[in-house]
C-alpha cells in the first residue's frame, strides 16, 4: 500500500501562514518532502543527519496546528527525537521507547509509520546536516527549478560584501553575470531584460542599484527565492527567460527578532515580530552610507576654496516592511510595502569675484528605483481548496535632471543663462490577481488563476529649457505616454501518474491591448519526468513564453536613462520556445547529487537598437532606433553538487550557444550574442569549519564575452575645419572577437560569536584583473596599439551583524 | 560614478589582437554643386600597424566617375539634382563604390535682424589711447527663415563668417590682410544655445550628462518642420566695432555677417552626426572602455570606408553700415 498511497501533500504556501501554526496533508510522503512544506510555513530549518532519514516516510494530516504538535505527531513512534532552537528544528536519534499514545481531539492522524530501511547503522553525532528548502530533483517533474535560502545567499561571496540573490544565481549553470562584477542575469543566451522579477509574486522592473553593482534585493529580508529557467509554471509569463520570485519573511510569533548590519556600502537593519496574538510583523531597511563619509569630507575640501564647490551625494536604500494578520483558522491576510531608490546628486559651483567676474553653477540630480505596495488575503475554502487574492501596485521612476545657471557679472548687473533639461520614465502597474491550488484528488494537484493589470508606461518625458535674461530662448518638450491593459489566465495540473511517471501539463494565456492593438498570447507547458528507481530521474519539459515590454538601454550598465517601453505597433510580442531534457541522480545517502540538463531555446522579436541607430535624431520616435530579430540558444548543463555536511558546494559546466539574426543589424546575417560564453565553469565550496567559523569560495572561469572589434581603420575626410584629419574605425561583424578566458575567485569567511558574527570576503582574490574590453589608444611614444581594458582589481570587504 | 571608479581602478594592456582582417579601399570626397569633383583615394589599415599610418593613399586606382548614368570627365561641374557614382577599382584593395545625389540649394527665407548696443567705451583722446576713439559692443538678433522644400528629406548645415573694411597700420583701407592690418569688426560669440535644432542630434541621456555645450555641431535637419518654413534663431553677442580716431569715413563701416544655409547630402549629415557622437558623446566613452556597444565610423560607400557627401549653398549678407552710421551719428 505503501507506494500507491501517494499522495497529495497540501500544504498552505501561502506566506501569510502564520509562523508556528502548519497545515499539513500527506500521506505516506517522504519525509524531506513533508519537511520542505513546513519550512516554507515556518521559515525553521531542519538540521539532520543525511542518514537519520533514510527512506523514512511520513503521514500526516493536522490544520493550523502548532508546530509543536505536528512535529510530535511525524515522529511519533519513531526513534527520532526533535528540538526546536532558535531558527532551527534539530533532529537525532534517540533510544526508542514505547511510550502511551497520546490522543487529541483537535489533530486527526490517518496514519503514521517509520520505514526504516535499511535501520540506522550507527549512533549519529548531534546537527552535521543543514535540510534544504529545494526538494531533490529527482522528486520533482521540473527542470531548471532552484529554490535559494537567505543562508545560501549570504554564504555566496560577493563584491564589497554586499550579499546578494542574483549574485548568488549566477553561480548556477547556465546563467551568465554578464558585465563584470554585476548583478545582471543572462539566462540561457536570454536578454537581461528577459528575466522576470518579483516581489512576493509582484513585478518589479528596477532591480538593481548603484549602476547595477548590487541588486535591489536586500538578503535580510528575504525568506527565499523561486527561480525557473526551463520548466515554468503556468503562473508565470510575461519574459522570455526566466522567473525569480523573491519571497520575503514573515514576522517571528514567538518573539522580537532582529539584526543590525554594517558593511562596508552599506548598513542594515532588520526587525520582527508578534503584534498581539494574531498579527506579525517584519521590517527590513538597508541604506548605502557612502554619503556619511563624502558629505564631511566634501565640506572640508569646498571650506579650503572660495571660489570652486564641489557638490556630490550617492545613496541607495531599500525598505521591506510586511504585516500579517490571521483573522480565523480559515482566512489570512497580509499587507507589504517596498521601496527601492537610488539617489545621486553631482555638480560644482564655480565663481571669479564677486563684484566682476562670473558665477556658473552646475547641478545634475539623478534617482530611481521602484516601488511595490500590496495587500493579499488567503482563504481556505476546504481542506483540498484554497485561494490567494491580491490587490497591488507597482511603480517604476527614474528621473534625471541637469541645471547649468551661469551669471557673467559686470558693472551694474549680470546676465543670467539659465538651461534646465530633464527627462523622467514612469512606469504604473495596477495589478489584481486570483490563485487557486486545489488537491481534487490524492494524485492530482491543480493550480488556475488570472490577473489584470492596467499599466502607464510614460518611456520619456523630455523638457530642455533655456534662458537668457529675462527671455526664454527654447522649451522643447516630448512626451510618449501610453496605456495598456493586460490580462491573464493559467491553469496546470501536476500529476502523479503512478509511482515511475510524474507529470506537470499548463497553459498560460494572455492578452495585452495597446494603442488600439491587441495581441493574444499563448502559453503551454509541460514537464515529464520518469523516475526509473528511487536515485534516478529523467525529464524533459517544453515552455512557450511571451513577452510584451522590454528595456532599452545605451549602456551596459544600469542606469537612470534604461527604459522599459511596451510593444506598441509596429513591433509584434517577443516569444520564446523552448525545449529541455534533464537527468538527475542522487547518491543512496542523498549526499550528493548530479545533473545533466539539455536545452534549445528559439526567441522571436527580440528588440534592439539598429546599426548606428544614434545617427538617428532624438526626436525621433524612440522605437524608430529599433529593430526586432530573432535568436537561438542551445547548450547543456552539468552539475555535481555535495548537499550535506560540513563541506558543500557544487561544480557545474556549462557548454552554451547563443545568437542572434536581425534584419536591420549587421547586414541580416547571423551574430553571436555578446554573452555567448562557450565554456563556463563555476565551482561554489562553502566550509563549516566548525559552529563558529565557515570559509566560502567561488571560483567563475568562462569563455571571454563577444565585443565587437574594430581592427581597420581608414583616413577621416577633411570636410571643413570643425574635423581633425584622424582616422575612423571601420565598420566590421558584431561580436567578431571574444575577449580572454574570464577567471575570478571570490573567497568569505564568516565568524560567529556571542553577538552576532564577522564577515569577511575578498572579491577576486588572485587580483587577476580581467579584460572587458579592447580599445583603441596610444603607447607612450604615441604609436597606435589596442589595449586590453581590465576593471577590477582585489577588492577586500569587512562587515558586522548584530543579532538580538 | 562608476565610470570614474572604473577609471581610477582600471587599467590598460597593449597587445596585438589576432583577428582575421583585410585592408579595403577607402573614397572621401565633399561635392559641391558647381565645381570640379575631387575624389581622395586610400586604403583602410590595421590600427596598429606603425608602418601604414603616414601613407595609406592608393596610386593605381582606376577612378570612374558618372554623372546621371554617363561618365564625366574630372572637370565635370555637377548640377544640383545629378546623381552621382564614384567607382573605384585597384588590383590590391579591389573595388568601391558611393552614389549621391547632389541637394538643391534651399533659399534663405526672411531674415530678420535686430542689434542692440550694450556697451560703448569711449577712449581717451591725447592720452595713451590716442588712437581709439570708441569701442561700441552690441548683440545681433538674428531671425532667418528656412524654407524648406516639401517631398524630400533635407540637411543642412548653418555657418557664417563676417567681413569689414581692412585698414592698414597708416589708416588707410586695404584689400588684404597682413600681419599689421587693423579689422574693426568682430564678432564676439556665436550664442550657440540660442537655437535648439542646432542640437537636434544629441540625445537627453547626453543632455543630462552635461554634453550638450557648444561644439559648434550646426546642421540638422527637416524633420521638425517638414516641407514648412523654420525660423532659425541666431544670437550673436558681444561683437565690437572700432571707431579710430582718424577723418570719418563711410567706407571705414564696410562690414556684416554672411550667413550660409547649406543644404548638404544625408551623406554628410550622418558623417557629422557620428562624429560628434564619437568626439564628444560620453556613449563614445563608454565604448572605449566596454561599458557601451562599439561604434565604427559611418560611411556610405560600399566597402564601409570614406564618406561620399554633396553640398549646395545659399547665402545672405546682413549689412550693419547704416545701423553703426546711425548710431554714431547720434551719439557723438
Amino acid at each position: 500500500m505503501k507506494k500507491f498511497l501517494l499522495l497529495s501533500i497540501m500544504f498552505c504556501f501561502c506566506s501569510v501562514i502564520l509562523a508556528q501554526k502548519v497545515t499539513i496533508k500527506a500521506v505516506d510522503q517522504p519525509a524531506s518532502v513533508v519537511f520542505r512544506g513546513i519550512v516554507e510555513q515556518t521559515g525553521k530549518n531542519f538540521v539532520y543527519s543525511s542518514d537519520l532519514l533514510k527512506n523514512m516516510r511520513v503521514s500526516v494530516n493536522v490544520k493550523d496546528r502548532p508546530l509543536k504538535e505536528a512535529l510530535s505527531i511525524m515522529f511519533k513512534d519513531t526513534d527520532i527525537e526533535w528540538k526546536i532552537k532558535g531558527k532551527n528544528i534539530i533532529l537525532k536519534k534517540r533510544v526508542i521507547v514505547d511510550r502511551p499514545k497520546r490522543v487529541d481531539n483537535k489533530t486527526v492522524v490517518t496514519s503514521s509509520k517509520l520505514n526504516m530501511s535499511p535501520p540506522i547503522p550507527k549512533m549519529l553525532d548531534e546537527v552535521v546536516v543543514v535540510s534544504r528548502l529545494e526538494a531533490p530533483a529527482v522528486d520533482t517533474s521540473e527542470i531548471g527549478a532552484k529554490k535559494l535560502t537567505a543562508h545560501e545567499i549570504i554564504n555566496t561571496p560577493v563584491i564589497f560584501g554586499e550579499s546578494d540573490v542574483i549574485k548568488a544565481l549566477q553561480m548556477q549553470p547556465g546563467i551568465s553575470e554578464g558585465q563584470e562584477g554585476m548583478a545582471g542575469m543572462n539566462v540561457h543566451g536570454g536578454n537581461s531584460d528577459e528575466n522576470l522579477y518579483m516581489l512576493d509574486n509582484v513585478p518589479l522592473y528596477q532591480v538593481n542599484h548603484f549602476a547595477g553593482l548590487f541588486s535591489a534585493f536586500n538578503a535580510e529580508a528575504i525568506r527565499y527565492i523561486d527561480f525557473f529557467k526551463s520548466s515554468i509554471p503556468a503562473k508565470y509569463d510575461g519574459r522570455l527567460s526566466s522567473f525569480l520570485d523573491v519571497r520575503t519573511k514573515n514576522g517571528s510569533q514567538e518573539g522580537h527578532h532582529g539584526s543590525f548590519r554594517l558593511g562596508l556600502t552599506s548598513g542594515a537593519f532588520n526587525i520582527d515580530g508578534p503584534i498581539g496574538k494574531n498579527t506579525t510583523y517584519s521590517v527590513a531597511l538597508r541604506r548605502s552610507w557612502f554619503d556619511v563619509l563624502t558629505i564631511p569630507m566634501l565640506a572640508l575640501v569646498n571650506s579650503n576654496s572660495d571660489d570652486d564647490k564641489i557638490r556630490f551625494h550617492y545613496a541607495f536604500m531599500d525598505l521591506n516592511a510586511k504585516v500579517t494578520h490571521r483573522f480565523s483558522n480559515r482566512a489570512t491576510g497580509f499587507a507589504s510595502v517596498y521601496f527601492g531608490n537610488d539617489i545621486l546628486k553631482t555638480g560644482s559651483s564655480d565663481k571669479q569675484q564677486p563684484e566682476i567676474g562670473w558665477y556658473d553653477d552646475d547641478k545634475f540630480d539623478f534617482h530611481w528605483g521602484n516601488l511595490v505596495a500590496q495587500t493579499g488575503f488567503n482563504y481556505r475554502f476546504k481542506p483540498d481548496l484554497t485561494a490567494e487574492f491580491t490587490a497591488a501596485y507597482t511603480r517604476y521612476f527614474s528621473g534625471m535632471k541637469h541645471d547649468w545657471l551661469f551669471k557673467d557679472i559686470v558693472t551694474g548687473g549680470a546676465i543670467e543663462t539659465h538651461s534646465v533639461s530633464q527627462t523622467k520614465n514612469n512606469i504604473n502597474d495596477w495589478i489584481f490577481r486570483a490563485d487557486f491550488d486545489w488537491s481534487p484528488n490524492e494524485i492530482s494537484r491543480v493550480r488556475f488563476g488570472g490577473n489584470y493589470i492596467l499599466h502607464s508606461f510614460l518611456p520619456a518625458r523630455t523638457e530642455r529649457n533655456y534662458t537668457v535674461g529675462t527671455t526664454q530662448i527654447n522649451t522643447r518638450d516630448s512626451t510618449w505616454a501610453y496605456t495598456a491593459n493586460e490580462a491573464n489566465v493559467y491553469i496546470e495540473d501536476d500529476w502523479h501518474i503512478n509511482d515511475k511517471f510524474r507529470m506537470n501539463a499548463g497553459l498560460h494565456l494572455s492578452l495585452f491591448n495597446i494603442e488600439g492593438k491587441t495581441d493574444f498570447g499563448y502559453g503551454p507547458r509541460l514537464s515529464l519526468s520518469y523516475r526509473p528507481d528511487e536515485n534516478w530521474a529523467v525529464k524533459t519539459a517544453y515552455a512557450r513564453t511571451n513577452q510584451y515590454v522590454h528595456q532599452l538601454s545605451q549602456t551596459y550598465l544600469s542606469l537612470p536613462s534604461d527604459q522599459w517601453v511596451p510593444v506598441t505597433r509596429g513591433f509584434k510580442p517577443q516569444n520564446a520556445d523552448k525545449i529541455s531534457l534533464g537527468a538527475y541522480w542522487q547518491s543512496e545517502n542523498k549526499m550528493f547529487v548530479a545533473s545533466v540538463e539539455g536545452y534549445y531555446k528559439i526567441m522571436r522579436n527580440l528588440v534592439e537598437y539598429r546599426d548606428e541607430y544614434y545617427l538617428q535624431p532624438p526626436t525621433e520616435m524612440w522605437n524608430a532606433e529599433l529593430c526586432s530579430g530573432n535568436g537561438t540558444a542551445k547548450g547543456i548543463d552539468f552539475k555535481v553538487e555535495k548537499i550535506f555536511g560540513k563541506l558543500t558546494g557544487h561544480i557545474s559546466y556549462s557548454l552554451a550557444w547563443s545568437d542572434r539574426t536581425f534584419p536591420d543589424k549587421n547586414g541580416g546575417m547571423k551574430f553571436p550574442a555578446r554573452f555567448d560564453n562557450r565554456h563556463t565553469i563555476n565551482i561554489l565550496v562553502n566550509w563549516n569549519i566548525s559552529d563558529k567559523v565557515s570559509i566560502n569560495a567561488a571560483w567563475v572561469g568562462h569563455s571571454g564575452n563577444r565585443f565587437t572589434l574594430l581592427p581597420q581603420v581608414w583616413g577621416s575626410p577633411d570636410f571643413g575645419s570643425m574635423y581633425s584629419d584622424d582616422e575612423t574605425p571601420l565598420k566590421t561583424t558584431i561580436n567578431n572577437y571574444q575577449l580572454p578566458f574570464y577567471h575570478r575567485l571570490d573567497l568569505s569567511c564568516v565568524v560567529h560569536n556571542k553577538r552576532g558574527y564577522w564577515t569577511f570576503g575578498l572579491f577576486n582574490a588572485y587580483c587577476h584583473m580581467n579584460t572587458v574590453a579592447i580599445r583603441r589608444s596610444y603607447d607612450k611614444n604615441y604609436n597606435p596599439v589596442f589595449q586590453k581594458v581590465k576593471l577590477l582589481p582585489i577588492i577586500p570587504s569587512i562587515s558586522y551583524t548584530w543579532q538580538f | 560614478m562608476l565610470f570614474a571608479a572604473t577609471l581610477l581602478t582600471g587599467c590598460y594592456e597593449d597587445f596585438t589582437p589576432e583577428i582575421d582582417t583585410k585592408p579595403v579601399l577607402c573614397l572621401n570626397s565633399l561635392i559641391t554643386a558647381g565645381k570640379p569633383i575631387k575624389v581622395k583615394v586610400t586604403h583602410t589599415w590595421m590600427y596598429n600597424d606603425k608602418e601604414a599610418q603616414h601613407d595609406h593613399s592608393v596610386h593605381d586606382a582606376k577612378v570612374t566617375i558618372l554623372a546621371n548614368g554617363n561618365i564625366v570627365g574630372s572637370d565635370y561641374r555637377p548640377s544640383e539634382g545629378d546623381k552621382i557614382r564614384i567607382m573605384a577599382e585597384s588590383p590590391v584593395y579591389g573595388s568601391a563604390t558611393a552614389d549621391v545625389v547632389i541637394p538643391f540649394a534651399t533659399p534663405i527665407g526672411k531674415v530678420k535682424v535686430t542689434p542692440v548696443v550694450t556697451d560703448i567705451w569711449k577712449g581717451d583722446e591725447g592720452f595713451y589711447n590716442y588712437e581709439m576713439l570708441a569701442d561700441i559692443t552690441f548683440n545681433l538678433n538674428v531671425e532667418m527663415d528656412v524654407d524648406d522644400p516639401a517631398g524630400i528629406e533635407n540637411y543642412y548645415n548653418f555657418g557664417y563668417n563676417w567681413f569689414n573694411t581692412i585698414i592698414d597700420d597708416d589708416g588707410n583701407i586695404d584689400d588684404e590682410l597682413y600681419a599689421f592690418a587693423y579689422n574693426p569688426f568682430s564678432i564676439g560669440k556665436f550664442e550657440y544655445d540660442a537655437e535648439p535644432i542646432f542640437k537636434e542630434h544629441i540625445g537627453i541621456f547626453e543632455t543630462i550628462m552635461g554634453n550638450d555645450e557648444d561644439t559648434g555641431f550646426l546642421f540638422f535637419s527637416d524633420r521638425q518642420f517638414p516641407g514648412k518654413s523654420y525660423t532659425l534663431h541666431l544670437k550673436y553677442i558681444n561683437n565690437v566695432f572700432r571707431v579710430k580716431s582718424q577723418p570719418y569715413d563711410e567706407s571705414l563701416l564696410e562690414c556684416g555677417v554672411n550667413l550660409y544655409l547649406t543644404t548638404v547630402s544625408p551623406s554628410y549629415y550622418f558623417w557629422a552626426v557620428y562624429k560628434w557622437n564619437a568626439d564628444q558623446g560620453i556613449l563614445g566613452d563608454l565604448s572605449d572602455i566596454g561599458l557601451a556597444e562599439s561604434k565604427w565610423g559611418y560611411s556610405n560607400v560600399s566597402t564601409g570606408a570614406g564618406v561620399v557627401a554633396a553640398q549646395a549653398s545659399t547665402q545672405y549678407t546682413i549689412d550693419l553700415k547704416d545701423f553703426l552710421k546711425n548710431y554714431i551719428k547720434n551719439n557723438k
